[in-house]
């Protein structure tokens, strides 16, 4: 392929935009169609209309009269990616309140920044949908929400605007806090928790209260409503799932030992150390997400809770049929999501699996696979054209479609 | 005129003050000028303003000579309506904000107002001749802004304005809760809540009910796009009358600004900032969003001379200066334009203001001269005669 | 929390040193020359620690005596080269600005981790300079990643002196300045000498000094090195942190025999490195974003595909850590920005072979040539392929399948047990072979057959 006619590619895709926004049918020809969660589909077939996909499959592939056709020859088309742990899209600091170490009932939706540079880096790497958390400075940080990386409107980008209540284990929820040994205390740092010890302590007072509100309101009378609680009160009910990170071995364990305690749906976020408790996470049943496979070190501050990431951790996971999730997570080191699969796919996991592993996988433990993920009928025509094959290091993305619009590459 | 209880106590210096001005105030003025803006959009050629008791008393070109009136002839220059600050802390940010809480809607910046400021002094150089004293933006909820005038009494026309709230990063302490956005969102939204449905109460509740009413406006100091739209989601969920302050990235959330009615006062216009920025006025009016300058006072006419540079035409850009800061302020039936009734509350330039080579000649308030000069030459009775026959 | 630290580089090499009369054959491959055309099913044959000959394997008759890789299946090619490293070494910034009498031979530690990774990612020739906050730095020189000594590693001494623009302390202009006075100081250095030395041939011409005396006086020890680049006897490795720098760095080229050391963001200079019209080094970072100050719009910017399009030469680098630490990395990032793959490849091959005066010694598989080569599992710009074998000088010097820091992350048995003590000094084997790893962990992870390997 020359450089000349992958430049065209875009041209073509640009003056279908206006075509998509009416409605009228758009049929990319020619790729192989990696659908996510299925085999892959040689000289495939994508038919796109009104925001949605029509129809995918082989040669065969009926295409509607008058639909416009996009020549994809030599192309892979993959569904649009999704980072199930994004950081950013906000400034880390609006992501972490620190006036209080639990505070469950805060948004991450409302601090996020729809320009966020962050989003157009990730948009143009292929990832169309990402799940962006609190940050990870509070034991008990918030509810996560899950946006498109691009839209018309802000408000329309929402899928969900609460995903998830993340629980963060380990040193970090306790490095900024101070000890009280008398004299002047003059700051709000001045607080537990100041260990591990502590911060477990706070995640059990707080579901605890929580509970504890939850019996009471049957035939007491109601204790005063207390927002936080009341989002606690529906991850105990099942209705929410608690993500806890937890890096090492030690906070795994922990993580879940108290969701089991208190009955509670965990995933468990960050799990570097995953293969030592291989055991414990098949037994409980929990999604693990892998933030950044491809760095050597931990995330951040988190290096301190001891972690040790191995090569083989996601290939051990698929074999032992854990369900995991790629993520980029909170480590400054991640690379674009898809770079993240190809490592994964570099340290023995296969191609099909890597690549699951940020569409339908995430997709699913989201709750969004109605909309996205793989490529079907009735979906979302969320989905990137890929110049290689996406796991090719040399693999850009061409061009990428949110709701069967081709959002402009503007880099 | 209104004034604070703070006021009655400092009365009998400024009465002292007033006996100087008396004078003038007394006597009936009549002042002509070859231009004379009534209002952005009526501009009188040649005309008189007639004042009486520091109030426009006619307006036109066809003002009867009465010999009893003080006749002033600005020869040449323009005289438009003083321009109204619609947000201003004036070098008293420090008692502008109770630094300690994040949550103060009932406190009143009235009762910080100190009439002999020197930052107060130079208002009326720069044609400004009224400001509304504002909390500052390091509370999420600051309190209720106060309308002052820089005439020589310097009094506090309204202490009960608009809520002052503010989700902009002064709001976000890394010392006290909240110290994020998120933080800061919630604990708006959770205020407002409870008020909404009975559950608080107290002097604030008090505040935010009249805000959740209606009968009062909510200014919101916001500046990023997140700040922004979290503004607004509370101004749509809660039917708040909304004024965005600062407002940098505006014109990102233009459509909805303009869906709910939100008007916006503008920070000071710097000419080495982004053309986004400097195109901003621009298209707001194009969106149809009321907005006004504000930020700092000796800046403001520049930044309005910026606009223009930059696509706004003037008559936007004018009101912006006079009409929409004195209605976002409740006070078009006093301020920001010349027609009868009005303060008699104007600046004389020696050309259009919106040039920045147009000098300012004098500012007058409530019908006294607070800065600048009188004209060198009273009008010729001739002159005056001529005109009544015309 | 690096825990491989105690595994040395020691526990990585298995294999024999070779005598002088062993013969190579590296069969069954698809060789990749670099230089010419690509050949399947094809022989490499080394002999006497040079590349003896290379054919199609039913061509060459492989002889009896000859130990055979069996390379079927994979890739052959030459090592990579690096044009400009400061890996390996014991602290490599001089505090002092003006020290061009060192040399890197007393930094370079054989057993630091970057040569054990160097093996690792198939790179064959590095050439290790001072660092870039040193005014005149020293000597570099150029090392094959193995050996247990500084000599044994050694490839080419005396390959230059570096010299760097990077400002430290007093700002852009006055490192210029430094680096002006420096050099002129050199000169004047070297015109006293020769006046001296003029005026004593003089003066025995005249008789006023014994006819058997001679001209003893050498040049100053410390100064010689110094001399030598402005006499242009000698390169100078400049390193050029920014595009402010460039025009400088330009004018020192006219009186240098000057190699640019790049700084990342320099893709503004490109039009100045045309006129240059000479082979560049680029650093690591090759891909970056820089904002657009009115539109707050990211940009996403690729000095190697700028310089492509300009026509100018250029040798890549690997970063001493993350994904830039890996060839296939930095190729693929060429290649999808837009840079031809054979110029990608060659930008750590032939390009910077030539720019160290090794380009009929390194950098391609060429009858003659030393024998060094990568053999891969795959295509060397897919992630999915691994270094299998490094042959240097025709010895083997790593194997995947005996290289225990693979072993160790991508062991099966991962039993708490398994891990290294932290911070346990002396224990290269305690982790991964006392744990009875057979199935060789590395071959097995991409679910291949174990190698064969030798």
């Amino acid at each position: 392929m020359t450089v000349r006619t992958r430049w065209l590619v875009p041209a073509l895709l640009a003056s279908t935009a206006a075509l998509a926004a009416q409605g009228q049918a758009t049929a990319y020809l020619g790729a192989r169609i990696l659908p996510g969660g299925g085999p892959p589909i040689e000289n495939g077939v994508l038919v796109v209309a009104g925001g949605k996909i029509v129809a995918v499959g082989g040669q065969g592939t009926a295409v509607p009269a008058g639909a416009a056709t996009v020549d994809c020859a030599g192309r892979t088309i993959t569904p649009g990616l999704i980072d199930a742990s994004f950081r950013g899209g906000a400034a880390l600091a609006d992501l972490n309140e620190q006036g209080e170490e639990v505070t469950p009932h805060l948004r991450a939706l409302d601090c996020l920044d729809p320009d966020d540079p962050a989003f157009a880096r990730a948009l143009a790497a292929g990832v169309t949908t990402v799940h962006v958390m609190p940050g990870t400075r509070n034991v008990i940080g918030g509810l996560g929400c899950v946006v498109k990386t691009a839209g018309a409107e802000p408000a329309a980008r929402v899928l969900k605007d609460a995903a998830s209540l993340r629980i963060v284990m380990g040193a970090e929820p306790s490095m900024g806090n101070r000890a009280i040994r008398g004299g002047r205390v003059d700051s709000i740092y001045y607080r537990r928790p100041t260990t591990r010890m502590g911060v477990v302590w706070e995640v059990r007072k707080a579901f605890h209260d929580a509970r504890q509100a939850l019996e009471q309101s049957v035939g007491a009378a109601p204790s005063p409503p207390s927002p936080g609680r009341e989002v606690l009160a529906r991850v105990l009910r099942g209705e929410l799932t608690a993500y806890t990170t937890a890096r090492s071995e030690q906070d795994i364990r922990t993580a879940l030992r108290i969701a089991a305690e208190f009955g509670y749906q965990t995933v468990i976020d960050e799990a570097q150390d995953a293969y030592v408790v291989a055991d414990e996470l098949a037994a409980a049943k929990v999604t693990v997400l892998l933030g950044a496979p491809s760095a050597p070190q931990v995330a951040g501050p988190g290096s301190a809770d001891g972690a040790e990431p191995r090569y083989a951790t996601a290939r051990l996971l698929a074999e032992r049929g854990i369900p995991f999730v790629i993520t980029t997570g909170s480590n400054f080191a991640a690379l674009d999501l898809v770079r993240e699969a190809m490592f994964a796919a570099r340290n023995g996991m296969s191609v099909a699996q890597a690549l699951d592993a940020v569409t339908i996988a995430p997709a699913r433990l989201l709750g969004i696979d109605g909309r996205t993920g793989s490529l079907a009928p009735g979906k979302d025509a969320d989905f990137v054209v890929w110049s290689h094959d996406p796991l090719d290091p040399a693999a850009v993305a061409e061009s990428v479609h949110i709701d069967g619009n081709p959002v402009p590459a503007s880099r | 005129m209104k004034r604070s209880p703070t006021w009655a106590v400092l009365a009998p210096v400024c009465a002292a003050a007033a006996l100087c001005c008396r004078p003038a105030a007394a006597q009936d003025l009549l002042l002509q000028a070859r231009r004379i803006v009534i209002a952005a959009d009526t501009v009188l050629d040649d005309g008189r303003v007639l004042v009486r008791q520091g109030k426009v008393a006619y307006v036109g070109a066809d003002v009867p000579a009465e010999s009893r009136a003080r006749r002033l002839d600005y020869g040449d220059a323009t005289i438009v309506p003083g321009f109204v600050l619609a947000h201003a802390t004036l070098g008293q940010e420090r008692d502008l904000a109770e630094r300690a809480l994040p949550f103060t809607p009932d406190l009143r910046a009235a009762e910080a107002f100190d009439p002999w400021h020197k930052e107060l002094l130079p208002l009326p150089r720069h044609g400004i001749t009224a400001a509304a004293l504002s909390p500052a933006p390091t509370n999420v909820a600051g309190g209720i802004a106060a309308l002052v005038k820089t005439g020589r009494d310097r009094g506090v026309l309204g202490a009960d304005l608009h809520l002052m709230l503010s989700l902009a990063a002064p709001a976000r302490d890394p010392e006290r809760p909240p110290t994020s956005l998120m933080g800061a969102v919630d604990l708006l939204r959770r205020a407002f809540d409870a008020t909404q449905k009975g559950q608080a109460t107290g002097p604030d509740a008090a505040v935010l009910r009249q805000a959740l009413q209606g009968t009062r406006a909510v200014f919101v100091h916001a500046d990023t796009f997140a700040e922004l739209n979290a503004a607004l989601d509370l101004g749509r969920d809660f039917g708040l009358r909304l004024v965005l302050v600062s407002a940098r990235d505006a014109g990102k959330v233009l459509p909805r600004l303009a869906q709910q009615q939100a008007a916006v006062v503008l920070d000071t216009l710097q000419p080495e900032a982004r053309l986004a920025q400097l195109q901003l006025p621009t298209r707001l009016a194009e969106a149809g969003v009321p907005f006004c300058f504000a930020g700092r006072p000796e800046l403001l006419r520049r930044s309005a001379a910026l606009a223009v540079r930059h696509g706004l035409d003037r008559r936007t850009a004018l009101m912006a200066l006079t009409r929409v800061p004195a209605a976002l302020l409740d006070q078009t039936g006093s301020l920001g334009a010349l027609r009868q009734g009005c303060a008699a509350d104007f600046a004389v330039f020696t050309g259009d203001p919106l040039d920045l080579d147009s000098a300012h000649v004098a500012t007058w308030v409530d019908g006294a001269l607070v800065a600048g000069r009188e004209p060198a030459r009273t009008a010729a009775p001739a002159a005056a005669t001529a005109a009544g026959v015309r | 929390m690096n825990r491989f630290l105690p595994i040395a580089t020691a526990a990585l090499l298995v294999a024999a040193p070779a005598t002088a009369q062993d013969v190579l054959a590296v069969k069954g491959g698809r060789v990749v020359t670099v230089t010419g055309p690509s050949i399947d099913d094809g022989v490499v044959l080394i002999q006497n620690g040079r590349i003896a000959r290379i054919a199609k394997a039913a061509d060459v008759e492989i002889p009896w005596t000859a130990k055979v890789i069996d390379a079927t299946g994979k890739v052959v090619m030459p090592t990579w080269v690096i044009a400009h490293s400061q890996g390996g070494q014991r602290g490599f910034n001089e505090n002092m600005q003006n020290v061009p009498w060192l040399s890197v031979a007393d930094a370079i530690d054989p057993a630091a981790l970057y040569f054990e990774e160097a093996l690792r990612s198939g790179v064959g020739t590095i050439h290790v300079l001072p660092g870039n906050q040193t005014l005149l730095g020293g000597s570099g020189m150029v090392v094959r990643p193995f050996g247990r000594t500084v000599e044994d590693m050694a490839v080419s001494a005396r390959t230059g002196i570096k010299l760097s623009l990077l400002a430290s302390g007093g700002g852009r202009l006055q490192q210029i300045r430094r680096l002006r006075r420096a050099l002129e100081d050199v000169r004047e250095y070297l015109a006293d000498y020769e006046r001296r030395k003029a005026e004593f041939e003089q003066e025995k011409a005249a008789g006023a000094v014994p006819a058997d005396k001679t001209w003893t006086e050498e040049l100053d020890r410390t100064k010689k090195p110094a001399c030598d680049l402005v006499q242009k006897k000698t390169k100078g490795w400049l390193f050029v942190p920014t595009v402010a720098e460039l025009e400088e760095a330009l004018r020192l080229c006219q009186q240098l025999d000057l190699v640019l050391v790049l700084g990342a963001n320099i893709d503004e200079g490109v039009p100045l490195l045309k006129r240059l019209g000479q082979p560049v080094v680029l650093d690591d970072e090759i891909e970056y974003f820089e904002t657009d100050e009115e539109t707050q719009k990211e940009r996403k910017v690729c000095p190697p595909k700028l310089l492509a399009d300009a026509g100018v030469p250029f040798a890549l680098s690997l970063g001493l850590g993350g994904p830039t630490s890996h060839p296939w990395w930095q190729l693929g990032t060429c290649v999808r920005n837009g840079v031809d793959r054979q110029r990608a490849i060659e930008a750590l091959t032939t390009v910077p072979a030539r720019l160290l005066g090794l380009g009929d010694q390194v950098g391609a598989l060429a009858e003659g040539m030393l024998g060094n080569l990568q053999i891969l599992t795959g295509d060397p710009l897919q992630a999915t392929s691994w270094v299998d074998t490094v042959v240097l000088d025709g010895e083997v010097v790593y194997e995947r399948s005996q290289d225990p820091k693979l072993k160790y992350l991508f062991a099966r048995d991962l039993a708490p047990a398994a891990k290294p003590a932290e911070g346990g000094g002396q224990t290269p084997k305690a982790g991964p072979e006392g744990n009875g790893d057979a199935t060789g962990g590395g071959a097995g992870a991409n679910g291949k057959p174990k190698d064969g390997g030798r």
